[in-house]
């Protein structure tokens, strides 16, 4: 019996042994992730969250300007029927293509609030001031940005008491109301003043925000917000900072081989970072989204260099498909589609100015600044006049169209004055019909996201929806 | 204790003393602590003696035989003749073989127990495993069923597709008919939101990766015991809710060794859709009227149509050429179904052997199995072998079950994509008039066309390029090991401990041939890609303990037990792609070209690692009173990495009753009634997490430009807590007649999950599109119904017909104050619904004047206005099903017989994406549905199905369709050589030849490939195919 009760002990005392060692067996922590108690330790962290907004920020504002103006048609040999209910303007908000930009920016605005709360709590030396600031800088602008690309994608006009967008300041779960247009371009404007006064001149990483994109950023903001005294005071002020590129610049503009005229771009570096170029014409030697022919015959062909830049005509392609193609972002590296994304130029400070200077009734400085900007771009081209503001303004619009076609202009462009979206018969062969889209359907303003309306009781949807 | 019949003593006790030797050794090795095999004998020894007969009186060989309570025990012989030796304590001995009833005997002091088993066929006297206790049925309040070898071995699939339509309860859905893909099971109802739903699987005692089944021979299958209450699955305590389903291999039985070899060969086919696509005449006449209506340009059915505008300004020529393109198109109608497809050939070639003596018994076996899926390129090729050993020396005994298993599968690509690279899709996007090759044998694709002009756009032909020119594949190494061993320290107590792995490691390799389109449509350099990958998944678990097990008075008859376990997982992944590839070094590192600046040819390096670790106490017990009331309880206290500290660890229990009615007096008079059991059971599980840290607030890394960065990934949830599920369950076993021809099971359960996991969707402007947080409650109720009846039973002719069917209504009853959110492709998550409910506006047909498409709006209007949030509503069912089960049959007459099994799904609906794709304006340029020619409106005054061309196509309730099936799932028909011509070959025991049919037929409304691939919806998934097999089995 004795025997047969140390061997119990034994047992027992073995099971003791094993309990008390596994309070420390179940205690795991990740290997593959960064608890988020400890991601921003020092100064260098915070510069790690400000990359990580910057990797946040995409390009379906382009992409989507593309399926919904006038600028592109789907051609027959797309077959994917990718964004083809979009380009009919077959939308709601349950649609992910064109609600895409709304998650997009609020998530980038989350990360930059997160790195703005933790910017003040990391330690740093003296010596670190002004990186520090920098940094402040650079997400303050950065905030100002997504904000106003969501006003440009879904505020229900650009006018006082539209449905504005929230202004988020700090990083929160709360289910925050649209306020006015104006109230939001208010706080756009706010940070990017600020931002202005923090970035030092001496940073010129343009692939960042630096001080010079500031006022580009800010000329952009007074022309949706029709201020037209400061969209000059802020063109005139960046068209100072960076001159137009030359003829010979502006095609490897688009290569990456310079950076002329370019206040900002969002640099891609691997097929990973997205290929902005695979929504045109991708590996499968595919034209999925043609330039408009209403574009293409626009265009000097011959003798603006703007379209042997954005455009190829190729006519050996084959029976049944196009010959156009957009190449503006194939990029000048082995990787089809590898191209940084232009996101401030230089040419479009001279087209705000021309249209501000229009509408304050200073005609003769308008036509100067658009004979300036085509007497840049076009071989041979002679001075023009313009006999009247209407005949300005045209003027100004088809140069935009033209200038800024697939860098996210054209639809928005054509809301700021209530234009309707006119498609040319011949780019309309697929469309199914979709050939106009005027300023009282739904579809005009970009819807929000259902999924943001159905949990957010505060959130309302664009009119029409 | 053992001692064989005859033989000489000293050499027997040398022997003995050498084995105990050996399994000392093991002893040391398993538990880690000295052996202590000296226990002293308090009781003179006795011996008891008999022959064991099956129900025709012939000698049953390698009966066991053991002391109730005990694990001392022997095996009868040839004979049927056994020997035991039994110490005073010995009070009962059972008797069980598999195949027959146990049974159990009082001792009462005789020393000869002569007794005939009788065949079980009925499922109600069944050992309920449960991987920690195996109590008879007749003294467990547990609910299960139990599958056996026969119904296992001979069907060409994986072990968990081989259990539908089987198990009450236990629902499962094909998911894919790939080789080697796994399904979906789930049992007694889905009970969480965006949690685990996996079943925990077992073997041997070690629980098992799920979904990893592939290397796993069906074949070496002993039983597979789903266990479905409370009083079953409280013993695996934080991982049980879902269900467990144990798996207990073959193991040897002693006696002369005898072999088996078992050949089976086989084929599959397509079983085919119910939507029809177009032929060439029909698109091309599809393209014209779209041409006609709207202007639009879908291909040259319009182009080159009469009708076309443009034609009547061409001139002769012109016009020649155009209606000659026309007719030669309209006669060319490629069937790409046989470049896609194909019969899929079948092979399985199996040996094993058994056998042993009182010691020692083995089972080992070699299986080699491959099948070839119905689309080209998938396969699935296995090499399995399996070596069980179980040890008795006195009071030690000991077992080591080794599985090696080595599976290489060929997938095709993107299966369950509406990708042209998926050749499920393709094969129903590809035009009529595509064809793939020129006349010179040229394979045109999309790279090429500029070359050899085509009217099409080559959607057939690319993806058929793409299969030719790229492989993924996967080979993976499995192990299962489980060792156990326990030691009788005095009697009634024993000692237990058992170890086990499961290792498995998958080698994933994709390579896209450089000298390709495909290889050149690579974005990085396009010179195609090598892409390889390694998974492994180690799991080791060791629990320890002890078991106490006595009868009191012949009427107190306990075992409880007591136990530690830790389990751990680990979890590593590496992988590469290669750009830049040589082509004449395919499929291997050596041919990537080293990464550059300027090359595009960097390769892209990813990986993961996690871990994961369980740590339980656990105290269960039996009591049970004169055989007739049996109260079963058990304790777990479980600590789990994978969850937050201040909730780590928690307790978990059930309690359940059985009471054996028919051994009351006062059924004694009641003959019809043979067999007469309830139980009933409570208690508490909860279920395992999806992720490892899912509550910790999380970032990752991310890069801008090329430089790195963090970003916030996940914010965590300090209050994470398990989903706590408790249920409830009470039911009976009742036969009838003398010979129990006629036997019912019936369970009744009601299972309340609460502190329901979930993503709580929250506004996007918090950065985050949700949360995860514990609240709300989800409950399944219903029952399940086995009834099975042997028609005719007589000596030479056996028919048996039986049914399950099983009922489960799932209903969301709480969502902790959080607003009904939308929830998987097309769900709806809200108080008073079944989980899975689908969300849609609701179709309205089509306005007979104008050709759009109506909904109906929430007041009953119609609309033409189509908005997801104002108008969809929750009234089209659940894609989970409330109703499963099966028929099955089995004749046998002679030496010939007839096995047949259906199962059936009913109230489910699933939504059907294929139809979005094959009826969808903005893929006119594709192959469509016939209905799109033929059903489509055209003009003012049609009563038409689908709406003009021109209108949107949205997702609405027209694409929620019924999914129920009635299914022939296997058929079996089978001939036993008669011993008379077999007794003059003396070494063959036994031939039995066989032919066999998976899926011969399926009834069902669904419209797409197949109503069980996919899940809540279908979208080109790769469907169950047709098999059949013959073969045979000999024994030696």
């Amino acid at each position: 019996m004795i025997t047969s009760f140390y061997n119990k002990g034994k047992y027992i005392l073995l099971l003791l042994a094993v309990s008390i060692s596994c309070k420390k067996a179940i205690d795991f922590t990740p290997s593959d992730t960064i608890d988020a108690t400890k991601a921003y330790r020092n100064l260098s962290d915070i510069n790690l969250g400000l990359i990580g907004a910057y990797a946040g920020l995409g390009y379906t504002d382009i992409t989507n300007t593309s399926l919904v103006s006038d600028e592109c048609m789907l051609p027959t040999e797309n077959a994917t029927g990718g964004g083809v209910a979009t380009h009919r303007w077959q939308y709601d908000g349950s649609n992910g293509t064109i609600t895409a930009a709304f998650p997009e920016n609020y998530i980038a605005i989350d990360r930059i609030n997160k790195v703005l709360k933790a910017i003040d709590e990391v330690p740093s030396s003296s010596s670190e001031s002004d990186l520090k600031e920098r940094y402040r800088g650079e997400l303050l602008a950065l905030r100002a940005y997504c904000h106003f690309e969501l006003i440009r994608n879904f505020a229900s006009r650009y006018q006082t008491g539209a449905l504005g967008l929230p202004y988020m300041e700090t990083s929160v779960i709360s289910s925050p109301s649209r306020p006015a247009f104006e109230a939001t371009i208010a706080k756009i404007k706010a940070d990017l003043a600020t931002a202005k006064t923090l970035i030092p001149a001496s940073f010129t990483d343009r692939t960042r925000i630096t001080k010079n994109a500031i006022p580009a950023m800010q000329a952009r903001v007074a022309l949706y917000e029709k201020n037209w005294n400061e969209a000059i005071t802020y063109s005139g002020e960046a068209i100072n900072l960076l001159p137009l590129a030359t003829k010979t610049q502006f095609p490897d503009i688009w290569k990456d081989k310079n950076e002329a005229e370019v206040f900002w771009k969002l640099k891609r570096a691997t097929s990973a970072e997205g290929l902005l170029g695979n929504f045109y014409f991708n590996t499968n030697n595919t034209v999925l989204y043609a330039p408009s022919f209403k574009l293409l015959n626009l265009y000097d062909k011959a003798n603006d260099i703007r379209f042997s830049s954005y455009i190829k005509i190729d006519n050996t392609r084959g029976a049944g498909k196009t010959p156009n193609i957009v190449v503006k972002y194939v990029g000048g590296s082995s990787t089809l589609n590898l191209a940084d994304v232009k996101l401030y130029r230089t040419g479009e400070m001279y087209l705000i100015r021309a249209e501000a200077y229009a509408e304050t009734n200073k005609l003769a400085e308008a036509a100067g600044d658009i004979n300036t900007l085509r007497a840049a771009r076009i071989t041979g081209y002679a001075t023009q006049t313009f006999a009247s503001l209407s005949d300005l303004l045209a003027a100004v619009y088809t140069e935009r169209f033209k200038e800024l076609a697939f860098e996210g202009h054209r639809f928005f462009d054509l809301r700021r004055r209530n234009y309707n979206v006119v498609r040319d018969p011949a780019d309309a062969i697929n469309a199914l019909g979709a050939v106009l889209l005027t300023p009282s359907q739904a579809q005009y303003a970009f819807p929000l996201p259902d999924s943001e309306i159905k949990v957010n009781k505060n959130m309302v949807q664009n009119p029409n929806y | 204790m053992f001692k064989v019949e005859c033989g000489n003593k000293q050499t027997r006790s040398h022997y003995s003393w050498r084995l105990s030797f050996i399994v000392e050794l093991l002893a040391i090795l398993l538990i880690m602590t000295s052996p202590c095999v000296h226990a002293a004998v308090n009781q003179a020894p006795s011996i008891i003696k008999g022959k064991v007969a099956g129900s025709d009186n012939l000698p049953l060989q390698g009966v066991s035989v053991i002391i109730t309570g005990t694990t001392t025990g022997t095996f009868t012989d040839r004979n049927g003749l056994y020997i035991l030796e039994v110490d005073g304590n010995a009070q009962t001995i059972e008797f069980s073989f598999v195949g027959y009833a146990m049974v159990r005997v009082p001792v009462n002091e005789r020393r000869e127990i002569n007794i005939a088993l009788i065949s079980n066929t009925a499922t109600l006297e069944d050992v309920t495993v449960t991987g920690y206790t195996s109590y008879n049925r007749s003294r467990s309040a547990s609910s299960s069923t139990t599958v056996s070898s026969e119904k296992i071995s001979q069907v060409p699939l994986t072990v968990d597709q081989i259990l539908q339509g089987r198990v009450p309860g236990l629902v499962v859905a094909a998911g894919s008919g790939q080789p080697g893909q796994n399904a979906r099971l789930t049992l007694r109802g889905v009970g969480t939101i965006t949690g685990n739903t996996s079943i925990l699987y077992v073997m041997d005692g070690v629980p098992i990766e799920t979904g990893f089944f592939q290397s796993i021979n069906p074949s070496d299958i002993e039983s597979i015991t789903v266990l479905k209450d409370a009083s079953a699955k409280a013993l695996y305590g934080s991982r049980g809710s879902n269900g467990v389903i144990v798996i207990t291999s073959k193991k040897g039985r002693a006696g002369r060794v005898s072999f088996d070899y078992k050949s089976q060969y086989g084929f599959s086919n397509m079983s085919s859709p119910k939507f029809k696509m177009m032929n060439a005449a029909e698109h091309l006449l599809f393209e014209e009227e779209i041409g006609l209506e709207t202007g639009a340009t879908a291909g040259p059915g319009w182009t080159y149509s009469k009708k076309n505008p443009a034609y009547a300004l061409k001139i002769p020529a012109e016009k020649q050429r155009a209606d000659f393109i026309i007719d030669s198109l309209t006669n060319l109608n490629t069937d790409w179904r046989k470049l896609f497809f194909r019969t899929g050939k079948f092979i399985e070639q199996q040996v094993n052997a058994s056998g042993g003596n009182e010691n020692i018994r083995f089972y080992s076996s070699l299986n080699y199995y491959k099948q070839d899926g119905i689309a080209v390129r998938s396969t699935l090729q296995r090499f399995t072998l399996r070596n069980n050993l179980d040890f008795t020396v006195k009071k030690f005994s000991a077992n080591v079950n080794l599985s090696l298993g080595y599976s290489s599968s060929s997938f095709i690509e993107s299966e369950g994509a509406s990708s042209g690279n998926n050749p499920l899709s393709a094969v129903y996007y590809a035009l009529p008039y595509e064809y793939p090759y020129f006349p010179n044998d040229t394979l045109v694709h999309s790279g090429n066309t500029s070359r050899f002009p085509v009217f099409d756009l080559r959607e057939g032909s690319n993806a058929y390029e793409r299969m030719l020119n790229t492989s993924n594949k996967s080979n993976q190494l499995k192990t299962i090991l489980s060792t156990s061993a326990s030691y009788t320290i005095a009697g009634g107590l024993v000692a237990k401990t058992r170890m086990g792995i499961d290792f498995r490691e998958s080698l994933d390799e994709a390579f896209i041939n450089p000298n390709s389109y495909s290889g050149s449509r690579v974005s990085n350099g396009r010179r195609g890609s090598l892409n390889e990958g390694t998974r492994r998944n180690f799991s080791i678990i060791s629990t320890s303990g002890l078991t106490y097990a006595k009868t009191f008075a012949e009427l107190h008859d306990v075992e409880v037990s007591t136990l530690f376990e830790y389990n751990f997982t680990g979890y590593r992944a590496f992988s590469y792609t290669g750009y830049g590839i040589e082509g004449r070094l395919p499929r291997t590192p050596a041919g990537i070209t080293a990464g550059s600046a300027t090359n595009s040819f960097i390769p892209v390096i990813g990986g993961s690692r996690t871990k994961s670790a369980l740590a339980s106490y656990m105290a269960f017990g039996r009591y049970t009173f004169e055989d007739k009331y049996t109260l079963n309880a058990s304790y777990r206290y479980d600590g789990s990495s994978t969850v937050p500290e201040n909730n780590r660890w928690h307790g978990f229990y059930s309690v359940g009753l059985n009471w054996e009615a028919k051994k009351e007096n006062f059924f004694d008079d009641v003959s019809f009634i043979s067999g007469l059991r309830f139980r009933t059971s409570y208690g508490k599980t909860a279920s395992p997490f999806s992720r490892d840290f899912g509550y910790i607030g999380t970032y990752a890394n991310t890069s801008y430009g090329g430089n790195a960065g963090i970003r916030p990934l996940a914010p965590g949830n300090p209050d994470y807590d398990w989903e706590y599920a408790t249920e409830f369950n009470a039911g009976f076993d009742l036969s009838l007649l003398s010979t129990s021809r006629i036997r019912l099971i019936m369970d009744v359960y009601q299972k309340t999950t609460d502190n329901l996991f979930f993503n709580r969707p929250l506004s996007i402007t918090s950065g985050f599109g949700s949360s995860i947080i514990n609240g709300g409650s989800v409950r399944n109720k219903g029952f399940e119904i086995d009834l099975q009846g042997d028609v005719i039973k007589n000596k030479s002719f056996t028919w048996t017909v039986g049914g399950n069917y099983s009922y489960n209504k799932n209903e969301v009853t709480d969502l902790a104050g959080a607003d009904a959110f939308e929830n998987g492709f097309t769900g709806l998550v809200r108080v008073g619904l079944p989980l899975g409910s689908h969300y849609a506006p609701k179709w309205a047909g089509v306005d007979p004047a104008t050709g759009n498409p109506l909904y109906y709006a929430k007041d009953g209007a119609t609309t033409t206005t189509y908005n997801a949030a104002t108008l969809s509503v929750a009234e089209f069912g659940s894609y989970i099903p409330a109703i499963t089960g099966g028929f099955n049959t089995s004749l046998s007459w002679k030496g010939i017989y007839l096995n047949a099994l259906l199962s059936f799904m009913d109230k489910v609906q699933r939504y059907n994406n294929e139809d979005y794709y094959n009826e969808n304006p903005s893929f006119k340029t594709s192959n469509q549905s016939i209905r799109m020619l033929y059903n489509r409106w055209k003009k003012p005054g049609d009563i038409a199905l689908l709406p003009k061309i021109a209108a949107a196509r949205n997702y609405t309730s027209r694409d929620i369709y019924d999914a129920s099936f009635l299914r022939l799932r296997n058929v079996n028909i089978g001939y036993s050589i008669p011993q008379q011509f077999l007794s003059r070959l003396k070494v063959i025991r036994s031939i039995q030849v066989f032919a066999q049919a998976e899926n011969l037929y399926t009834w069902t409304k669904w419209r797409g490939f197949d109503p069980e691939n996919g899940n809540e919806y279908a979208r080109f998934s790769y469907p169950s195919p047709r098999t059949y097999t013959a073969g045979l089995n000999v024994n030696f």
